[in-house]
């Protein structure tokens, strides 16, 4: 078992206990489902618009080449520059060169998970440069120095008497909790910090190849002027971003504000193109998109697997799902948590190390009833199983116990003898008193589970007796 | 482990006027296998299933589970295999137990009594791929007797998830901790499924939280006739082993 | 920037062609299905959804009542500058706010930090979401986000019907290529990253007027 795997299951049996966590979590997953129910009413064909929104997807995906062409000409005919990054390595090095040639101090950031997984923060912070989330959720997290909880509620896990706890120490004048005030104390603190930033950084929603500009999807102002007031916009996003045409948003953007955050539509739905131009009043004076790699192109070549791009990071997935409602968002250790987390990081960082994860679900399949461009996200949990055990990266035990399976399960006889065995097992082990002792062989269940009572006679022998045998 | 519920299915079925027969070399439809990602040792046995059922005209299973994975899954495990069509047309011949009573049948009233007041846990399989929601309480609306109440959460998954609940034994119980929770607080002396391996699990946390819910498979209580004092046989099999 | 300096860029192209050999399944298409309803009675259905949004939404029968309201709005801010998007429009309209007011024009250059109000136009209005378009031309980025009130001077011929209208709109005029910058807006700044629970008036503007004339002239 992986480190990581072994920090899983450490963080899931703390957090499957913790009782008060789990009723936030529930709380917090209500208020989304009943404002999502609603959001979805307000469309008069709801599975139209996820078909409307897995054609658009399909069509950049299964193109990705042409229009991420497109996009890089007209964004450079509006001013701006491309950068192609294989890696998170390299992306980082772009950032950090241009930040050091610019002489930037200070960075104001809008929320980006992108920017999370390449751990950009870090790396500026190296350079002795100031990066400040603006995001209130992830300005919240980034003063607990923890990652965010959920992609796109990264607060979600913390009450407000913890966050008044937290502005108090770290903002110093502000006491309360009462939500208003503490939104204001956080407008007042992050401010300055728009006004004097000589770098922003956002991420992208979407990248519109037609017309050369960027979308992004924000109720709170905050990217808004991460992309107005510095100098320069730096904007970093993923290849599989991009959508073929700006009309598309007509249906992107109610469909994401409604799986996101059961909005009709976010307070700002944002195209940014370029720098400044001339004659326009403000804006920055430079703007470089940053297209990034990192293990998208992998995915892109298995053609079974390649829908895991349509993923809109609208974060319905995690929130339908009955373990991340149990273990919360930080048990997973990625970026990328829940179901979709849970299907993308062991192709993006490793089957070996982060297989667990993909075993790591019930598969009860609420995930992909939500998803609004339609992955059948549990289907791609099955192929990372089956991907893990073809590498023979599972446990030997379990490699042999299904060998043994396959014998069994290929003639009857064998079949009824296994269940005999299993029968008798569990009578002798209660006969002995070992049921749920340490050596109870079904201790992985009674631990959890009062013992199943064990049939006298199998559905078999009571058929043959009914019917006569065959 | 429950033959009472493949008992309780022929029951009903006999009595709605079905002949059956149990082709005795079946083993295992292979979903163990296949969902920890073996699927290299789970062909034989899917092809060996859609072999043994070739000939029958209809094949009703008591599991949604077992009945999606032949319907949804085998396509996709036999595709380049000789099996390929078979298992595909398969598909349509299979039928978890209350889909057949209300989709081939077409009966919704099976002369069952059970007075008693039952919950129904939205067993996954059956929910979301099998799309069954209406169908076992439209059965249980016309079981003699029967109160059928709602809890919250009911689409939630019980956690059981074949070998999640071993491998992540902690959650998994929380999950159906919250489940049996749920149930209680519905009021309910019984809590039914689609699903034996659901009601297993379920039952498990309920016995050793030393709850007052009961558990019994949708065909254990279709099974229950008037006029048999209220138990038929296979149910009072299942309650003398407690 | 020029392949010797980006070698990575034709690597990740090379990847790309190389994945796409073969078209991955999709679902198979839902023909001629509408995705929303069509918007009945536009103006009714605007000021609908402005009050769901928490837009301040004023209709008036014309510019010059429309002016009179917005002064009627400023009297009741804080004494401090009032930043203007200088359009023709806005010039003829501007001496209804002179009233011991400093104004700033967008021609001078972007909305100063404490700016009590912007007073801006837009490109299009949306009956369908309650949202206003704007754009860069509107006195420029920050005037339709920087100060704790945005007040949006719009008239009937403005108003579109739903998002695919506005889009069409867009294209029409050629917003996006005469700007740099497109916002669709939709009330005020909000965030529910408490608890989930939903506070108005984040970074952007905390209250959002639409003031909405009959008459274009």
């Amino acid at each position: 078992m992986s480190a990581s795997a072994h920090e899983f299951l450490r963080s899931a049996a703390e957090k499957s206990a913790d009782l008060t966590h789990r009723q936030i979590i529930r709380k917090g997953i209500d208020q989304y489902n009943t404002s999502a129910e609603r959001g979805r009413s307000r469309f008069a064909d709801w599975e139209a618009a996820r078909q409307r929104c897995h054609e658009i997807k399909w069509e950049a995906e299964n193109n990705l080449d042409r229009y991420l062409l497109e996009f890089e000409q007209k964004v450079k005919d509006r001013g701006g520059h491309v950068f192609w990054a294989e890696n998170s390595e390299q992306a980082r090095q772009y950032i950090a060169d241009l930040a050091t040639q610019r002489g930037v101090t200070k960075i104001v950031k809008s929320k980006s998970m992108v920017t999370e997984e390449i751990h950009l923060t870090p790396a500026l912070e190296k350079l002795g440069i100031k990066v400040v989330e603006t995001d209130l959720g992830e300005y919240i997290v980034q003063l607990r120095e923890e990652t965010p909880y959920h992609i796109v509620t990264p607060a979600m896990h913390l009450t407000r008497t913890q966050i008044r706890e937290l502005f108090k120490d770290k903002l110093g004048d502000v006491d309360t909790d009462d939500p208003p005030q503490l939104v204001a104390a956080a407008r007042r603190s992050l401010r300055r910090e728009f006004f004097s930033a000589e770098m922003g950084i956002s991420g992208a929603n979407f990248l519109v190849a037609d017309a050369g500009m960027i979308a992004l999807t924000t109720n709170e102002g905050n990217a808004r002027l991460c992309t107005s007031l510095p100098s320069i916009h730096v904007v970093l996003a993923g290849i599989e971003k991009i959508i073929p045409r700006l009309s598309d948003l007509a249906t992107l953007w109610p469909v994401l504000a409604t799986t996101g955050t059961g909005q009709p539509i976010t307070c700002y739905s944002t195209l940014a193109g370029g720098p400044r131009w001339k004659g326009e009043v403000d804006g920055p004076e430079e703007f470089h998109v940053i297209l990034l790699d990192n293990g998208r192109t992998e995915i892109l070549a298995d053609k079974n697997e390649r829908e895991i791009l349509h993923c809109l990071r609208c974060g319905a997935c995690i929130n339908a799902c009955p373990v991340f409602r149990t273990v919360g968002g930080h048990t997973y250790g990625t970026t990328y948590m829940g179901p979709i987390g849970s299907v993308l990081t062991p192709h993006l960082r490793g089957l070996n190390e982060f297989q667990h994860l993909s075993y790591a679900s019930s598969l009860c399949g609420a995930c992909a009833d939500v998803c609004p461009v339609k992955i059948d996200l549990p289907r791609h949990l099955l192929h990372n199983r089956r991907d893990a055990a073809h590498q023979g990266s599972r446990p030997f035990v379990e490699r042999i116990g299904f060998h043994i399976w396959r014998w069994g399960m290929q003639s009857p006889a064998r079949f009824r003898f296994f269940g005999w065995m299993a029968r008798t097992g569990a009578r002798l082990a209660h006969s002995l008193g070992l049921t749920g002792t340490f050596l109870d062989p079904a201790r992985a269940w009674t631990k959890n589970h009062a013992p199943p009572p064990v049939p006298e006679k199998t559905f078999r022998e009571l058929w043959g007796k009914q019917n006569g045998a065959r | 482990m429950v033959p009472e519920v493949g008992l309780d299915l022929v029951r009903v079925l006999r009595r709605i006027g079905y002949d059956l027969d149990f082709p005795a070399e079946q083993t295992c439809c292979g979903q163990p296998a296949f969902n920890t990602g073996y699927w290299d040792d789970t062909r034989p046995v899917a092809e060996r299933f859609v072999h043994i059922f070739r000939s029958a005209e209809l094949v009703v299973c008591p599991s949604g589970s077992c009945t999606s994975m032949v319907r949804e899954f085998y396509p996709e495990l036999l595709a380049d295999t000789p099996l390929a069509d078979d298992a595909a047309e398969l598909g349509h011949r299979v039928f978890e137990f209350s889909e057949f009573l209300l989709k081939v049948a077409k009966v919704t009233d099976v002369g069952a009594s059970f007075p008693h007041r039952v919950v129904v846990h939205d067993s996954c399989h059956g929910l979301r791929e099998l799309h069954l929601k209406q169908e076992p309480r439209e059965l249980l609306r016309h079981v003699k007797g029967l109160e059928l109440v709602e809890m919250p959460y009911s689409e939630d998954c019980c956690g059981f998830g074949g070998t999640f609940s071993v491998k992540f034994g902690a959650i998994s119980a929380a999950m159906g901790d919250a489940k049996a929770g749920y149930a209680e607080s519905s009021g309910a002396e019984y809590i039914t499924a689609t699903d034996p391996s659901c009601l297993m699990h379920i039952d498990g946390i309920l016995r050793r939280r030393n709850s007052k819910v009961r558990t019994i498979h949708l065909t254990g209580i279709l099974a229950q006739s008037a006029g048999s004092g209220g138990r038929d046989s296979a149910s009072r099999l299942a309650e003398s082993r407690r | 920037m020029a392949p010797a300096e980006n070698p990575a860029r034709e690597r990740i192209l090379e990847k790309i062609r190389t994945a796409l050999r073969e078209p991955a399944p999709r679902h198979p298409s839902l023909e001629g299905r509408r995705i929303f309803a069509p918007v009945e009675g536009p103006l009714d259905r605007f000021q609908k959804e402005c009050a769901a949004n928490i837009t301040e939404c004023t209709v008036t029968p014309d510019l010059q009542e429309s002016a009179h309201f917005i002064a009627g709005a400023l009297a009741q801010l804080p004494p401090g500058e009032i930043f203007i998007q200088d359009s023709p429009m806005l010039r003829r309209l501007a001496p209804a706010w002179q009233n011991g007011r400093e104004i700033r024009w967008s021609s001078e250059g972007a909305p100063h930090e404490a700016s009590q109000a912007t007073i801006t136009q837009a490109e299009a209005l949306v009956a369908l979401t309650g949202s206003v378009l704007v754009s860069s031309s509107c006195g420029g980025r920050g005037a339709t986000v920087v100060a704790p009130v945005h007040i949006v001077v719009a008239t009937l011929d403005q108003l579109v019907p739903d998002l695919e209208a506005v889009f069409a709109r867009l294209r029409e005029r050629e917003i996006h290529m005469r700007n740099s910058y497109v916002c669709l807006i939709t009330g005020s700044s909000r965030t529910a990253d408490i608890e989930k629970i939903l506070v108005m008036g984040a970074h952007g503007p905390v209250r959002l007027l639409v003031v909405l004339s009959r008459d274009s002239n």
